[in-house]
């Protein structure tokens, strides 16, 4: 289970974005989390994926609780995630070519023997062609970007996806295609995710069950 | 297209006169086999001629090979000063940023303390510490020095410390050390070159104008400083070559050398690059 | 029919990159705008819809080459020169409806300052009285509330800030706005909201607009034709209501863009566009058509709007 507790955060102690919301995950299950924009739903995702550290709260990794965060949380538990984030633009490394790019999470767990055979086995499944793998992130396009960097999230085969407003710049074909390249991997390795959007139609359509912002915080009495 | 072009012109000319000016200090010591420490009374203080082009100065020595000798001193104080502060204002700034909290509070009251002293009198303060030589000038231009790369770098790594794909590397198991070095380093280190380069123009000043006041360089290297504080009285006589052509010296090659760091700046400004607006 | 607002023949934009490369960006595109309608170009990104864009308003990079013509009343806007397209098109003869409104406000100025500094730049009203007024009738046509003309961009909600910009657009009376992803990143709601207050425009300003997106979404609620381009090519123009409902597409491409709908079959097109410097001969879709043929690497003719040699027809579709 990827559980979050009664979290709360944000950027600045005195107005938490994040009010005590308390939403869990059950492994192979996907939940859509529906906000509109601006609403802290992303800070609450950088929480499940250990990239922010709440005020307060507790975050249950497969029963463990969560202490420490970014580098300081154990790497085990850091790769256990796979994280995609809205903009392709500022997700990836621009000196990197797109193997590299892929690649970096094998490279920096120390694991590159398995970079070349990893690399050939994801590109096909996010839909990139060879050619393209040899290309700086400016030299493609933002949807061939995102595919890059969901090869990366996928890299080392996390139990847990999250995906922040994953195709929220792009266009029809690309959002179906990443949605169909995760579920692909869901379908083989059984991993959890949870989904981050504005767009009703796609998480329903996408997710097992969607909760929205508002469901989750109104317990929360306030202004 | 004009100011294209007038733009192309001055960085071809500032391109020309560095290297005219790397030739000349690496080649005319070899090429002409004279001393430029030769002391000859009989011909001291002559006004420039065929044989002197830059005259000579109050002790008959060739003003040309003094002034190339001292080119070469002052290139040398200049470019290991800048080298120097770039490296302490690179690693400070990076520190900073990527620590950030108390650690980078600590740093920057610290590059706010050493601002606050005139960078001049603080370098004087400096030299004035140790015995004349080469490196306490070294030392003291460095040390006066890194504090704006030292800020450009942490604003830098701040900013890029914020990007997602830094979280995405974190996320997939990135070290600490490891974010920094593969990261954020190679993402500021143009920067850092480009005010290297910028500071050694700078640098050169500085070690002239410590020079100047007696208390940069021994009196015997033919720094350019040096040259022109040893042609003050001769000045006074009228001579003027003696001051001039060291001047000369310092002003060209340090405008060639800015000249061409501002057309590099120019140029590694991505958003100066025309992409496709696709 | 009454004449069009706006009429593109055969534009064509290339980009001559540093290696020497050429980009076709834009190839003959043709179309025609009205007063009273909205044309919605969709693509994906990276397809050319905007460079298209910013050769109407003369904003193309100093590399890029235009072809063809594009005609606004008896101007024609590709020949136009800069002090032309400054003093007479932009604002006055198209309204620009940007894609971030929060970026295109001057963030330190009120609402009202800036729409009174349009006001007397586009209109030439004179006089502190006047100006104020005009300003005034200005957001009221966008439905922008009097009462936030004196707060700052960032004080504004999104909807807001979007009608404030659309206010900005309108000033100059221009016979046609240009809205050029004017929904992207935008919630739902606030699409909606957009899109309804850009069709007011249509319907009460009898305004031509045309509207560039890639949101199909925002499109079916908008428009009354729809120009689908790829790779660079207009390959299929359509009534609105025929492309969204029945019979549909009829260009293999339309048809893929729209089915991989999370609301329809959401499944994506195979494959990935080609790239716009080194395009297939023939039909570019070809390479990732179901209906391709051997015949497809030559290019199709246009006819009726439709840039394909095995079109979906009305007989296709009994199922």
């Amino acid at each position: 289970m990827l559980e979050l507790q009664a979290i709360t955060a944000g950027y600045d102690r005195k107005a938490p974005v994040v009010r005590d919301v308390t939403l869990s995950v059950a492994p192979g299950e996907s939940v859509g989390l529906l906000g509109p924009s601006g609403c802290g739903k992303s800070t609450l995702a950088r929480v499940a994926a250990l990239l922010h550290r709440p005020d307060a709260g507790t975050l249950l990794l497969d029963g463990d609780p969560v202490r420490r965060w970014r580098h300081r949380a154990p790497c085990a538990q850091r790769t256990a995630i796979g994280v995609v984030f809205q903009q392709p633009r500022l997700s990836a490394d621009p000196r990197l070519r797109l193997t590299d790019l892929i690649a970096e999470p094998l490279r920096a767990t120390g694991r590159r023997d398995e970079v070349r055979e990893r690399v050939a086995e994801l590109a096909p499944s996010v839909g990139l062609t060879p050619d393209l793998l040899d290309r700086r992130p400016h030299e493609v396009s933002d949807g061939q970007l995102q595919r890059a960097c969901l090869a990366r999230a996928l890299l080392l085969r996390p139990r847990w996806l999250i995906c922040d407003e994953m195709t929220a710049m792009l266009d029809a074909s690309t959002t179906a295609a990443l949605v169909a390249a995760v579920e692909e991997y869901r379908s083989a390795t059984g991993a959890g995710l949870l989904a981050v959007g504005h767009d009703q139609v796609l998480l329903g359509r996408w997710c097992d069950r969607t909760v929205s912002w508002e469901k989750l915080t109104s317990t929360e009495a306030g202004e | 297209m004009s100011r294209r072009s007038t733009r192309t012109v001055r960085v071809r000319i500032s391109a020309a006169l560095v290297a005219a000016t790397v030739l000349a200090v690496l080649l005319v010591p070899p090429l002409v086999q004279l001393d430029q420490q030769a002391v000859d009374l009989s011909s001291k203080l002559l006004s420039p001629s065929w044989s002197h082009p830059f005259g000579t100065d109050d002790l008959g020595r060739d003003l040309f090979l003094r002034c190339v000798y001292g080119l070469r001193v002052s290139l040398l104080v200049g470019a290991a000063a800048a080298l120097t502060a770039t490296v302490i204002g690179t690693a400070i700034g990076a520190i900073a940023g990527a620590l950030g909290g108390r650690a980078d509070r600590a740093l920057m009251r610290l590059v706010d303390t050493f601002s606050s002293v005139p960078h001049l009198l603080l370098g004087i303060f400096i030299v004035a510490m140790f015995r004349p030589g080469v490196w306490p000038v070294i030392v003291s231009v460095a040390l006066t020095h890194w504090l704006s790369t030292a800020r450009i770098v942490r604003a830098e790594v701040l900013s890029l410390r914020a990007r997602p794909y830094i979280d995405a590397a974190i996320s997939g198991g990135a070290s600490r050390w490891r974010v920094a070095v593969r990261h954020l380093l190679p993402a500021v280190l143009p920067q850092a070159a480009l005010a290297a380069v910028l500071m050694v123009p700078h640098a050169m000043w500085h070690e002239s104008a410590l020079s100047f006041l007696g208390l940069g360089l021994p009196t015997h290297l033919a720094s350019l400083g040096n040259l022109i504080q040893g042609a003050r009285g001769s000045l006074l006589a009228g001579q003027w070559w003696p001051t001039l052509f060291p001047g000369l010296f310092i002003i060209v090659p340090t405008l060639a050398i800015a000249g061409l760091a501002g057309a590099w700046r120019e140029r590694i400004n991505p958003r100066r690059r025309s992409e496709l607006m696709l | 029919m009454t004449a069009p607002v706006l009429s593109v023949r055969g534009l064509s934009v290339r980009f001559l990159m540093p290696s020497g490369r050429r980009i076709a960006a834009v190839t003959d595109a043709h179309f025609d705008v009205a007063a009273g309608e909205c044309l919605a170009l969709v693509g994906e990104s990276g397809c050319g819809k905007s460079v298209l864009a910013s050769a109407l308003l003369g904003l193309l990079p100093a590399n890029a080459q235009a072809a063809g013509g594009a005609y606004l009343g008896d101007v024609d806007l590709l020949a136009a020169d800069e002090r032309t397209l400054a003093r007479t098109v932009r604002g006055r003869l198209i309204g620009l409806i940007p894609q971030s409104p929060a970026a295109h406000l001057t963030p330190v100025r009120t609402v009202r300052s800036q729409l009174e500094e349009t006001v007397v730049a586009l209109t030439g009203t004179r006089g502190r009285a006047a100006v104020r007024q005009a300003a005034e009738a200005a957001a009221e046509r966008a439905a922008f509330p009097a009462g936030h003309l004196d707060h700052h961009p960032h004080e504004l909600s999104g909807g807001l800030a979007q009608r404030a910009a659309t206010a900005l657009a309108l000033i100059g009376n221009a016979p046609l706005l240009l809205a050029d992803e004017p929904t992207t990143g935008l919630d739902r709601d606030l699409v909606h909201h957009t899109v309804d207050e850009l069709r007011r425009q249509v319907d009460v300003g009898r305004r031509a607009l045309l509207v560039i997106t890639h949101d199909l979404a925002a499109a079916e609620r908008i428009a009354d034709r729809m120009a689908v381009m790829y790779a660079g090519r207009i390959v299929e123009i359509s009534d609105a209501t025929a492309f969204f409902g029945l019979p549909g597409p009829r260009h293999p491409y339309s048809r893929g863009l729209l089915g991989a709908l999370p609301e329809r079959d959401f499944i994506p097109i195979p494959g990935m566009p080609p790239e716009l410097g080194d395009l297939p001969d023939g039909c570019a879709f070809a390479p990732r058509c179901e209906r391709a043929t051997p015949t497809c690497t030559t290019l199709p003719a246009a006819a009726a709007g439709l840039v394909c040699h095995h079109p979906h027809v009305t007989e296709d579709l009994r199922a």
